[in-house]
């Protein structure tokens, strides 16, 4: 195979690992195993920039936005979550909002869903790993499934960031990555926003003796 | 050879395969009983032990309940009859006998047809353990039978034609079609819904003696003799082919492309090979998980499906 | 001039290093200063960016730090706006925090915290006015989100957290929405010339709008949706507003004031400045459907919930999802009137709700109640409180002097000249509900006589606050609001011109 062939297999196993990975994030019940699902799809991302780097004309801002794409979500951002994961360990989604086999169901539906709505995207991106950006869109949706239908506030957090891996996967896919300063301004604002989901889940599970959201029901009209 | 001796080799080909197939099914179940009681520390029964029951079963005259009617007595035949037709039109030994005979839609609607007869003797009993059994066996089917569907369909999708022979021929010939993001969630899909439709453990624990924990057990509890010989025979053979196919779907070298009698007698042994090394794959995987719980078992299900219309859904992206 | 264009940005970041370092009290008052000093760069820009004569084509604007800030008479505009709110909510700062501190509920270090992160806030919201660049303005305005959460959550009651969680994930998952948006103008905008593939300048306002008809349609209308959703979250327009009345209600009252008065057009900013770059590839119609559209729910959403509301400061924040509402529906219309209206409407609106909420704040701290129902004439138990509450409240409700009332006139115009006249009666007859709304919780609050004169002696704080200071930010304010409801003066060039910059795009 011609060195772009092997690229391109490279990629798509990517893209499948990410795909795999979202479905992972609403089969398992517990919390605790959200966190290497998080990991693995940011290995599969990192591998994603990494590879696109290497075929970029300007290479060297690629690069750092490869490792930096890795720094953030192989390391940072499950080291941070497993300090949310610590105040309330044991965590279970008992409840979600809607049950285990319909999200799967509704998984797919949204995946569906990605592949019809990807289509503009898909036409007018030059680069040819535009064709798999309906993962990324599945990705983004399944991530808001997930923010949407679970109970603990560490599902939510994840909810987040599979929106957040979905929308750089899709840059990375689409358009071969956004510039080197706004990559570093989201990837800044990710990590900001994790500590401060983390400091708020400390005080609620300080307040309500746990981190589940069902208790958050004051404040209404 | 011209077209007449050609046919002919096809027919006895067919006859041939559903034979060694038939053959082979009570061996398949006797290795994974043989190796799981290994495990467990047990010495088990011998490599042929189902053979021997199903001998002892055949020599004794079956009963039937008094309210049963004419599809009590016809299930077994119609179980057996649909797992030969498969059996024999499958592409398991070679490809180029069934080439353009073995339509997936069409294997799989054979496989439903045994699967719904047997649901329905096991009504037919009017007990209730039967009608228990046959309504969870419906419950599991009606998410496994789309689940095989789409497995399979995501990889004719690259293939361009929903022939099983085709599919496997494609694999055999282009090494580099079964490395696929799509050819692996289709994969983890069909293994799923081989274990659902097998009746074995997560789903179905085939050695239970607890009524109320059973799903296939209870709808055959009051078949005897010649009629429980050709329902268990059935049982393994459905087993045998769904292995087979799984084995040969995705790891399809060795399989008889061309009629050759050197290449389908290589085919026929690799075959056995594949079988009997996931025979003990799942032999050991039957060791370490426990059986779910009837209302988890719709969310295993659900996640297989979910898998495998991803696995259509990135052989139409990431081809 | 240019180093005009620091002044917004360094001013609140000095603020926040003094008063991370300062004793309290003077590091409030130097918050104060650094607000004031955003106002002045906000005026320094408005002389440097507005166009001679007026009404001519905007000069194009002005940019530093390789091209990433960026400056033209719409920024002054935004500019000048969050400086003059900032001004008024930090000055307010200064007292709440004081009586706070009178009243113990200011544990150690909280009140640094505060400050620093006001400062940060203004600094954020600066950044996002003057970048250039979509890519700084969408990182911004996240990290205004980041910034604020934990101001929303700064008193840690039950309700402040559950708020502030609301707060983080939903405006998080919006502003996720907008960065989805963002790259799908990326890649259309590298589309039209695949050399600037990874180069910054793709992404730049100025090269968006020349290059907007060349712009693929399909793929903009997908980003279309997606950024007047996503951005719309962080405006609070229906139906992404869930997370607006919880926190503008929790939070302390002059964050609830900056919240509310800017951020929310910060936001509505972005918004305004990309409605050219999409009229420009997809025409006007698509873009105004979803803007009626969201215009039309947010008015009729606050005019429905406003009639039930028993606290006071959500009854402002649903005040504020009714004007965003109206501000909608006149970028909706378009045009050089219907924007300038807009704009007027941002400023006069900013500074009449900041009032309005620091008068609240300062209402709760004498009653202690946050309730509607508790608050009987305050007008004879608080009176200077009161008084300038019902005045802001007037001014919200858009009766004259005000600014208010001649934006929404300049809005009514504009709508009947361009064949929306329908869209316009149905705004206003639900403006006319939620009118009524207010004024019947208004006037229940601070008319009448007070209630049972045993209670209110038991409750009232033991000491009465100093008169004198604490007023002057609040008048100045409501003079402000008045004035420009009459008079433009001097920044009647510079509406002009922003308003110009907003309707034909980005030079």
């Amino acid at each position: 195979m011609t060195r772009s062939d092997w690229l391109e297999q490279a990629i798509n196993l990517a893209c499948g690992l990410l795909l795999l990975t979202a479905v992972g994030a609403l089969w398992r019940r517990e919390v605790s195993a959200l966190i290497p699902i998080l990991s693995v799809q940011g290995i599969a991302l990192t591998a994603i920039a990494a590879l696109l780097a290497s075929e970029h004309p300007a290479g060297a801002e690629a690069v750092v936005v490869a490792v930096l794409v890795g720094a953030l979500k192989v390391v940072v951002i499950p080291l941070l979550l497993r300090r949310v994961h610590r105040l309330v360990p044991g965590a279970r989604e008992t409840r979600p909002l809607v049950n285990v086999a319909s999200s799967l169901l509704a998984a797919a539906g949204l995946s569906l869903l990605a592949y019809a709505a990807a289509g503009p995207l898909i036409d007018a991106s030059p680069s040819p790993t535009a064709r798999a950006t309906p993962v990324g869109l599945a990705l983004v949706l399944i991530g808001f499934f997930v923010a949407a239908t679970r109970q603990r506030a560490v599902s939510q957090i994840v909810g987040l960031l599979l929106v957040d891996n979905g929308i750089a996967a899709t840059a990375f896919l689409a358009t071969d990555g956004v510039p080197l300063i706004v990559e570093l301004g989201v990837s800044a604002d990710l990590v900001l926003a994790v500590l401060v989901l983390q400091v708020l889940t400390a005080r609620m599970v300080r307040t309500f003796g746990d981190g589940d959201l069902d208790d958050l029901r004051e404040l209404h009209d | 050879m011209t077209a007449d001796v050609r046919g002919l080799v096809i027919v006895a080909l067919a006859l041939g395969q559903a034979v060694l197939l038939a053959v082979l099914a009570p061996y398949v179940l006797g290795l994974t009983r043989a190796v799981r009681a290994r495990l467990e520390g047990r010495a088990g029964g011998r490599l042929g032990q189902p053979w021997r029951d199903l001998r002892k079963l055949l020599r004794k005259g079956p009963t039937s309940p008094a309210d049963a009617s004419l599809v009590f007595v016809a299930a077994p035949p119609v179980l057996m009859a649909t797992s030969i037709v498969v059996a024999g039109a499958a592409p398991f030994v070679a490809t180029a006998s069934v080439a353009g005979r073995a339509d997936l839609i069409v294997v799989v609607g054979l496989l439903l047809l045994g699967t719904v007869a047997l649901a329905l003797a096991g009504l037919d009993t009017g007990t209730a353990f039967g009608g228990m059994g046959a309504s969870r066996e419906m419950t599991i089917a009606a998410l496994v039978e789309p689940t095989l569907l789409l497995s399979v369909f995501a990889l004719s999708v690259r293939v361009g034609s929903t022939d099983l022979a085709t599919i496997v021929s494609a694999g055999a010939t282009d090494p580099a079609s079964v490395f696929t993001p799509a050819s692996a969630l289709a994969a983890a899909a069909l293994a799923i819904a081989t274990l659902a439709e097998g009746g074995r453990i997560p789903v179905d624990n085939p050695s239970t003696h607890l009524e109320l924990t059973m799903v296939h057990e209870a709808m055959v509890l009051e078949y005897s003799g010649r009629d429980l010989a050709l329902v268990e025979w059935a049982s393994s053979l459905r087993l045998t082919i769904l292995l087979g196919l799984l084995a040969n779907l995705f790891v399809p070298w060795g399989v008889a492309t061309a009629l050759t009698p050197i290449g389908v007698l290589i085919g026929a042994a690799v075959f056995v090979v594949k079988v009997g090394l996931l025979a003990v794959a799942l032999a050991v995987g039957e060791v370490f998980t426990a059986k779910l719980r009837l209302f988890r078992v719709p969310e295993l299900l659900a996640g297989s499906f979910a898998l495998a219309l991803l696995a259509v859904l990135a052989a139409a992206v990431l081809g | 001039m240019e180093l005009a264009l620091f002044g917004p940005v360094a001013a609140p970041v000095a603020g926040a290093v003094l008063a991370a370092t300062l004793p309290r009290r003077v590091a409030a008052w130097t918050s104060v200063l650094a607000a004031a000093g955003l106002l002045a760069a906000g005026i320094a820009l408005a002389t440097g960016t507005v166009s001679r004569p007026p009404g001519t084509a905007p000069l194009h604007g002005v940019s530093v730090a390789d091209g990433l800030l960026r400056a033209d008479a719409l920024t002054a505009w935004l500019v000048t706006a969050v400086g003059a709110v900032a001004t008024v909510a930090c000055w307010a700062s200064v007292h709440h925090l004081d009586d706070q501190a009178r009243a113990g509920e200011l544990p150690k270090g909280s009140a640094r915290r505060y400050l620093v992160l006001v400062q940060l806030f203004l600094a954020c919201m600066s950044v996002a006015v003057l970048a250039s660049n979509v890519g700084l303005f969408w990182v911004a305005v996240e990290a205004t989100t980041v910034v604020t959460a934990f101001l929303v959550g700064h008193q840690r009651t039950r309700a402040s957290i559950e708020a502030a969680w609301k707060y983080v994930v939903l405006c998080s998952v919006g502003v996720g929405i907008a960065f989805l948006g963002t790259i799908c103008v990326y890649a259309a905008a590298i589309a039209t010339a695949p050399d600037t593939a990874g180069a910054r300048a793709a992404l730049d306002w100025t090269y968006l709008s020349e290059h907007g008809a060349q712009l693929d349609p399909s793929l903009m209308r997908l980003s279309a949706g997606l950024i007047l959703l996503g951005f719309g979250t962080k405006a609070g327009l229906a139906p992404m507003h869930a997370w607006l009345p919880d926190a503008h209600s929790q939070a302390p009252a002059p964050v609830s004031a900056l919240m509310s008065g800017v951020l929310l057009s910060v936001a509505f900013y972005g918004i305004l400045r990309y409605k050219s770059i999409f009229d420009a590839a997809l025409g006007p119609g698509y873009v105004r459907t979803l803007l009626l559209i969201a215009a039309l729910g947010s008015l009729a959403l606050a005019a429905v919930l406003l009639i039930g509301q028993r606290d006071y400061k959500r009854l402002l924040a649903y005040s504020s999802i009714e004007h965003m509402g109206l501000i909608a529906l006149g970028t909706a219309i378009g045009g050089r009137l219907a924007l300038a209206a807009v704009l007027l409407h941002i400023l006069g609106h900013g500074l009449a709700k900041a009032v309005a909420f620091c008068g609240a704040g300062q209402l709760l701290h004498r009653t202690g109640s946050p309730l509607i129902a508790e608050v009987r004439g305050a007008l004879s138990s608080a009176p200077t409180a009161a008084a300038l509450l019902g005045v802001a409240v007037v001014a919200l409700l858009g009766l004259p002097p005000f600014a208010l009332f001649a934006s929404e006139l300049a809005l009514a115009r504009a709508g009947f000249a361009a064949g929306l006249g329908w869209a316009v009666a149905l705004a206003f007859v639900l403006v006319l509900a939620a009118f009524a709304a207010i004024v019947r919780h208004a006037a229940g609050m601070l008319l009448g006589s007070t209630v049972d004169p045993l209670t209110v002696d038991a409750e009232q704080p033991p000491h009465r606050p100093r008169p004198g200071l604490r007023w002057v930010p609040l008048v100045l304010g409501l003079i402000a609001a008045a004035a420009l409801g009459v008079w433009l003066g001097p920044l009647q060039s510079l509406l002009d011109s922003a308003a110009l910059i907003a309707a034909e795009g980005t030079r």
